[in-house]
């Protein structure tokens, strides 16, 4: 019952993979041709092979085993023989290239439909996947899919093929005795598997040994000072013999498995070279075969055993790519839960600077909302931010300030009510014109390797050199720029270790300014920096607001102290409304939140 | 420690061991070079027509003994070889895991843990590689060479070997030539596979920004680009790679033609029997297989020697923080004192620190406070001897803390890092870090004064729970209240330091644990590095660092008056208005 229903789910797995591999199979469609070149050189490859012993079974027989031999003939097949090896080794060394050619070609067009697809999903796709998995997608599955077209599609045709042409040469010279030596091909093909599990299984278990223990060391790298400060440097070191033991062990009984494999294929070619002589002898000594078929017999059967062995690895390949290939279809086949409208509304720009004609009324009417249906994180949200104002949310963490600015700019779409910007819902934009009018500053700043003047226009040709450093100066970051060692054309990197915290977020602020949008939010931008270089930051705020709708979540009340209006969160509702005057006074929940962010003792007014 | 000499000393304490293996292979090499021999008196007995089934039959089992005896004799020594070298392997990562233990906190931020991986995952495993595979193969090439060699010339002739043996001949030096330029290129590919994931790490994690500005086509131009450059630098390799292995059969083809042409004369001129032109046939693939070997061996001890050129550099640091001769013993209390402390980290020239003097009693707290670079964690590194600070400057209980054991000084200290770093295992591991043994009761204790203990109960396995690497599991609220506990638990320490240990707790919870601190308080000296003026409220005198320097120091109300950087904080952080700016 059990293993009916364990059978049931691995064939729907297998339709699953099936149908992840036909769709990537579609990218190597295009390349049929190229193909089925390839094809024709790897038959001339293997039929050069099959042919050589031939050519000095005919030496042996023709020329050396007669009575008064001449050398002339032995000298034409010689050259014959250069010749044939010259055409092979072309064929191949082309068809190697052809076909690393088409796979990567294929590999680099799933690679940019991949990042492609995955840059368009929602917000809520990145929520549920890590970024970790998302990368070996992109880099080492799609690796393992282009093997299937380079490695296991290759070895199936070449190894197949050359077999199948062995067995046809040998049959071709004697039928009886090509029959009878057929019989070392099972036992080639269940040697092979049999090891072929083994070796992988030990192979796997040392691996994950190994990343165990790699781990065990990068992690113990990271925290060696913690360690060293506990004084817990022995226990450390007991724990890493452990791991070290567990992986040579395992390191040793995988080598034994291979030295086992391999010795016993040697071994069988052997055997099957005495088992040649004793068959083929029999068949000389009673004169029905000559010497030189005996001769290409016992060449041609080692060259059974690299194809079998080969093929047998290749079921391997197919495996981790149909994994891969399932887990590349996984991706591609999710949808994008926030599609753009049919038809957009059409935005009309200013003819003085070219800017969206868009006040920048900011309406949430009646917002419900969850990231998942059972919990809503957000209730009955309602409130209009005019033009040009500056608004301040507050709340503890976790009371659903930063989902309204993710709501706003459609990272997510509302469950029940609407969002809308001068009247016209959010949704009826389309997502492009969207986030033209909208910029927003967070608290983790994203940089990418590029120079700092890029980072700011986020490498858009469209945007000056001037726009860029306009908007820098207005965001107060223009000085330090200038001063590091190359000006706006200093390269950063992604981890951007070579600039500070507020530096860092200075940056976040002239690039939201370079991309001029009407409303601008602020979420959280300002919560990790120390007090004073928030102040600096502070004192930029108020130009950068200028001329637009800004919203701001704070983390330090002082931050939206002057805010025209704030908004006071909590549990998902807006509880408190009103400036810094009102709300103190009313003696609610802000003015609690102000009260506790004190340094004086809390309990001491208790 | 040099690694020459704990390879050198691993060799003599198995050179027995190296000895038998050698010499069965050798044995097995003997073996196997007779195979083509039989083969070739096979041949000519047939072709005398003396052969009769009972020969033939004696013929085949002749080679299936030969078969038997090679085999045993080859898998026996290949067998021990690898195992040495494995074990050899294990080695070195216990030699390096054990000297970056002794290495302080300076090597570590002067070396990513990236780069000293690489140590491990490849150096090591290169080393390993030309240990067990390199010498295996060495041997084995070596001594199937002079038997094949022999048995040619002393069975079959010697001129048709030697002429035969020219075009292979060359097979090494391609090897050689060629080997290193398609590792380069290899490389090369790798490094435009790994740029390629950052570029898709980097877009990844700026995922919200990318789409909040809708530059989803400007990335994805970017991301082109780079695998545009894997394509060519691929096709490059492939470029090399085919040439090379078209190359090395051609070789092989030319020296099997000669040895066909100039082999057959030799028996039409009946200089040799056909017997042996077949064996000669054998044999001529004989001498190809160690010819390739010598070429790929030179290659794999080259690298080898690079490798563990790189390991003995690593291995060639000295630990800068170590035990004094002559420690103090005594019973320990728990008083910290500072005396004109100026500290520049080395390689920089800005003082850190610059002539900073206080006195923390015993069982009393002291409070820290200043901007990101102010030296305050400088402050703390040097009490801790993350790097040595000069000679009488920051004392224990009166005594140079450079006059202390190591291990005492750290055992007196229960230490809350700015990171809250954790280690992957359970929770309770972590919390009874610094305990030989989890007691379950003594982890709960410290996990409840931390308010940490209802997560725990709320986790599936309680503190059997499995936390991620670095903790991944927690919230950063959860890590640092964690690291708290794991300080808390050692009860018996003397010093506790928090370092900025409760900027990622809200509001309650900081007032929860401070009161739990104040529980301890007189039994252990305090001190809290805290951006949170609200952190500080139980100080019994607190600090201000600017620049290096202590710029103000007081209680609370002291401070305020002052109307300083302290007050100014008070004031930005009550949501006042800034006193200037």
């Amino acid at each position: 019952m059990a293993s009916a229903d364990f059978e049931e789910k691995r064939e729907i797995a297998m339709s699953d993979s099936a149908s992840a591999m036909r769709r990537l199979i579609a990218y190597a469609r295009p390349h049929l041709k190229e193909f089925l070149v390839v094809v024709a050189l790897v038959i001339v490859y293997i039929l050069t092979q099959v042919i050589q012993p031939w050519l000095v079974k005919i030496v042996i027989d023709k020329d050396l085993i007669v009575k008064h031999p001449v050398l002339q003939p032995i000298i034409a097949i010689g050259f014959a023989y250069l010749a044939i090896n010259i055409v092979g080794l072309f064929a191949n060394f082309m068809q190697n290239r052809r076909l690393q050619w088409i796979g990567q070609r294929i590999v680099r067009n799933i690679r940019n439909d991949l990042f492609q697809h995955i840059e368009s999903l929602s917000m809520r796709f990145f929520d549920t996947h890590e970024t970790g998995r998302l990368i070996t997608n992109v880099s080492s599955d799609t690796n393992v899919v282009s093997m299937f077209f380079t490695n296991f599609l290759l070895s199936v045709i070449q190894d197949g093929l050359s077999i199948v042409m062995v067995m046809g040469a040998m049959l071709l010279l004697d039928w009886k005795l090509a029959l009878m030596s057929f019989v070392v091909i099972p036992v080639i093909v269940l040697i092979s598997v049999l090891f072929r599990n083994k070796l992988r299984e030990s192979y796997r278990f040392t691996r994950s040994q190994f990343s165990r223990l790699i781990g065990y060391t990068a992690e113990n790298l990271g925290g060696m000072r913690i360690t060293q400060i506990f004084h817990q440097e022995a226990k450390q070191f007991d724990q890493h013999t452990e791991l070290n033991q567990r992986y040579t062990k395992g390191n040793i009984s995988e080598y034994q498995w291979s030295v086992l494999f391999n010795r016993t294929f040697d071994t069988l070619g052997n055997l099957s070279v005495a088992l040649m002589v004793w068959l083929g002898g029999m068949a000389v000594v009673h004169r029905s075969i000559e010497i030189g078929v005996l001769y290409a017999f016992t060449s041609y059967i080692r060259q059974f055993f690299n194809p079998i062995n080969s093929l047998t690895q290749q079921w391997n390949t197919l495996q981790s790519s149909m994994i891969s290939a399932e887990r590349i279809g996984g991706v591609l086949l999710t949808k994008n839960e926030i599609p753009d409208p049919v038809e957009p509304v059409v935005l009309h720009r200013r003819v003085a600077d070219g800017q969206f004609d868009v006040e920048g009324r900011v309406r949430f009417d009646h917002v419900t909302f969850g990231y998942s249906p059972e919990k809503m994180v957000l209730q009955e949200i309602d409130f209009t931010v005019e033009p040009q104002s500056f608004v301040g949310f507050v709340g503890e963490t976790g009371a659903g300030k930063s989902t309204l600015m993710g709501l706003l700019t459609r990272f997510y779409d509302v469950n029940q009510g609407s969002i809308s910007i001068d009247g016209i819902d959010i949704r009826r934009f389309s997502q492009q014109d969207l986030h033209r009018l909208i910029a927003i500053v967070q608290q983790e700043v994203n940089l990418f390797s590029g120079t700092v003047a890029d980072n700011l226009r986020l490498f858009r040709s469209e945007i000056s050199d001037r726009a860029v450093q306009q908007a820098a100066e207005i965001a107060g970051a223009d000085e330090f720029i200038r001063a590091l060692p190359g000006g706006y054309q200093s390269w950063l990197t992604a981890k951007g270790a070579n600039l500070s915290l507020g530096q860092r977020q200075l940056l976040a602020f002239a690039r939201a300014l370079t991309l001029n949008p009407r409303i601008l939010i602020l979420d959280e931008a300002t919560a990790s920096l120390d007090s004073h270089t928030e102040m600096i930051l502070q004192q930029g705020l108020t130009r950068i607001a200028e001329g637009r709708t800004t919203l701001v979540i704070a983390h330090r009340l002082s931050t939206i102290r002057q805010a025209d209006m704030i908004y006071v969160m909590d549990h998902g509702r807006i509880v408190e409304r009103g400036n810094h005057r009102d709300l103190v006074a009313q003696q609610g929940y802000y003015a609690e939140l102000v009260r506790k962010s004190s340094p004086t003792t809390v309990e001491d007014a208790e | 420690m040099n690694p020459k000499e704990i390879m050198r000393s691993f060799f003599l304490h198995r050179k027995w061991s190296y000895l038998i293996a050698i010499v069965s292979i050798a044995v097995a090499e003997f073996f196997q070079v007779q195979i083509p021999h039989v083969l070739g008196r096979f041949i000519n007995q047939l072709k005398a027509g003396h052969a009769t089934e009972h020969v033939v039959l004696k013929f085949a089992l002749e080679l299936v003994i030969i078969a038997a005896c090679y085999v045993v004799a080859f898998g026996f020594g290949q067998l021990r070889v690898g195992r040495l070298g494995r074990t050899l392997e294990f080695e070195l990562r216990q030699t390096l895991f054990a000297h970056w233990e002794t290495l302080s906190s300076r090597y570590f931020q002067q070396h990513s843990v990236g780069d000293l991986l690489n140590h491990t995952l490849n150096d090591v495993n290169v080393v390993r590689q030309a240990m067990s595979q390199g010498m295996n193969q060495v041997t084995q090439a070596l001594f199937l060479f002079i038997a094949t060699l022999y048995m040619t010339i002393h069975t079959i002739n010697l001129g048709l070997t030697l002429v035969s043996l020219i075009p292979i001949l060359l097979i090494p030096l391609v090897i050689v030539v060629v080997g290193p330029q398609v590792r380069t290129r290899s490389r090369r590919v790798q490094e435009a596979l790994s740029d390629m994931s950052e570029r898709a790490e980097e877009s990844f994690q700026a995922m919200q920004l990318i789409k909040a500005t809708s530059n989803e086509s400007v990335e994805l131009g970017r991301f082109r680009l780079l695998v545009d450059e894997i394509v060519s630098r691929q096709m490059h390799l492939v470029q090399l790679n085919t040439l090379f292995q078209a190359a090395l059969p051609l070789l092989s083809g030319i020296s099997f033609v000669v040895g066909l042409v100039y082999g057959g004369d030799l028996v039409i001129h009946n200089q040799i029997s056909l017997g042996s032109f077949v064996a000669f046939t054998a044999y001529l693939s004989m001498l190809v297989q160690p010819l390739l070997q010598f070429g790929f061996v030179i290659n794999m001890f080259q690298n080898a020697s690079a490798s563990m050129l790189r390991i003995e550099v690593l291995l060639a640091v000295e630990p800068d923080i170590t035990d004094p001769e002559h420690p103090v013993e005594k019973a320990w209390e728990g008083e910290i004192q500072i005396r004109h402390l100026t500290f520049q980290y080395p390689g920089s020239n800005v003082k850190a620190l610059d002539d900073v003097s206080i006195t923390v009693p015993k069982g009393t707290t002291l409070g820290i406070v200043g901007r990101t670079g102010a030296g305050k964690t400088t402050l703390l590194n040097l009490i801790l001897r993350d790097y040595d600070p000069p000679l009488n400057t920051v004392l224990f209980d009166k005594t140079d803390i450079r006059e202390m054991r190591l291990s005492d000084l750290r055992e007196l200290i229960a230490y809350v890092p700015q990171d809250g770093f954790l280690f992957s295992t359970t929770i309770g591991h972590n919390i009874a870090f610094s305990q030989p043994v989890v007691e379950p009761q003594a982890v709960e204790q410290a996990a409840s004064q931390s308010r940490i203990l209802e997560t725990i109960q709320s986790m599936p396995e309680g503190i059997d729970t499995q936390i991620g690497e670095r903790g991944i599991m927690l919230s950063g609220g959860q890590r640092q209240r964690t690291a708290i506990a794991r300080a808390l638990i050692k009860s018996e320490a003397k010093v506790l330091i928090l370092d900025d240990s409760l900027s990622a707790v809200d509001t309650n919870t900081e007032t929860e644990i401070l009161r739990v601190l104040r529980q301890v308080r007189g039994q252990k000296t305090t001190i809290i590095v805290a951006h949170r003026l609200s952190a500080l409220r139980d100080a019994d005198w607190i600090i201000v660092l600017d620049k290096g320097s202590v710029v103000e120091s007081g209680v609370h109300q002291d401070l305020l008056r002052q109307n300083g950087i302290y007050a100014n904080l008070f004031r930005i952080q009550t949501g006042g208005e800034p006193a200037h700016g």
